[in-house]
């Protein structure tokens, strides 16, 4: 067994665990043309004040950011005016944009989600967007994968994979994610949302979670 | 905590699951563990990016991208506006 300590990765203080410190934390979120700038460049060229850079991030990513609000919020105007105030933070907050911390749209969707979650808190609109989730089910963000062709899998589009590793979870698991993640539910609202023990909870959002975590890093390593 | 009941707590936190009364252990924890844990968080927060990514990317308002690019230049040509010479 060799003993060279491979860089990339180091051992947690007071722990025999070690953790990945790879600069790439998870794979490319979309097909980049060749010779186009990278988010981060973009980024950067946004904190300086360029228009044109903030117009070539919304192309780019509009399209993933309101499919994010739209699923907490389950409304299309809403989602829309949502998308507008979100992408007008990012332009004003970009520079506490931190590359050490992560990655652009990394950020970008911390921040929609949490203005989407707050929006639907304000609204005190839980119970009718429940109703209209119920009534979407073709909108349920991990179901829709099951019809992917093997051929779009090889393929490697970055969406596809990520949704198979998501899909892959045990439905229970999927469903306690769902609720923590889309819903902004905390551990007890989903024990009494769902009369399950708030142990077993728990229990389903740290395995879902591991999974997903464990899975993307395979896929890191497969792009 | 030991690390890997850290690791646990983070993928939660991240996400904003944490009840209120297992922060203050995962505070300590993260101070513990310095900057392994800060590396391990700023990871975990990949997960946000990929449950977006699972979505089909949405379609949205023409109109939207206009009038944000009103607005950013608006506020573009007021900033320089209002600068000194």
């Amino acid at each position: 067994m060799s003993s060279a300590v491979d860089p990339k990765r180091q051992t947690a203080p007071g722990s025999d665990l070690e953790v990945e410190t790879s600069e790439k934390p998870f794979p490319s979120a979309v097909e980049l043309k060749p010779g186009g700038p990278s988010d981060l460049d973009l980024m950067l060229r946004i904190q300086s004040g360029d228009a044109d850079a903030f117009s070539q991030i919304y192309d780019r990513y509009n399209g993933i950011v309101k499919a994010l609000i739209l699923r907490i919020i389950h409304n299309e105007t809403e989602a829309d005016d949502l998308l507008q105030e979100v992408f007008m933070e990012i332009w004003k907050q970009a520079k506490n944009f931190s590359a050490q911390k992560g990655k652009p749209l990394g950020w970008m969707v911390t921040l929609a989600r949490r203005r989407a979650i707050d929006a639907l808190r304000k609204k005190q609109a839980y119970a009718r967007a429940e109703e209209r989730f119920q009534a979407e089910p073709e909108q349920q963000p991990f179901a829709w994968v099951q019809n992917v062709t093997e051929k779009e899998i090889e393929a490697g589009d970055t969406r596809v994979l990520m949704a198979k590793v998501i899909n892959s979870l045990p439905e229970a698991q999927q469903q306690v994610i769902e609720l923590a993640f889309f819903q902004g539910m905390s551990q007890r609202e989903i024990a009494l949302h769902t009369n399950i023990p708030l142990g077993t909870v728990k229990t389903r959002l740290e395995l879902g979670l591991k999974k997903i975590y464990d899975g993307l890093k395979e896929l890191k390593d497969e792009l | 905590m030991n690390f890997e009941e850290f690791q646990n707590c983070a993928r939660l936190y991240v996400i904003g699951a944490l009840e209120p009364e297992e922060l203050q252990d995962f505070e300590s924890a993260r101070k513990q563990y310095g900057t392994a844990a800060e590396d391990f968080i700023n990871q975990c927060y990949g997960l946000h990016e990929a449950f977006a990514l699972s979505l089909k990317p949405a379609k949205a308002s023409d109109a939207i991208k206009e009038r944000l690019m009103a607005m950013v230049r608006q506020r573009s040509q007021n900033q320089s506006g209002s600068t000194p010479a």
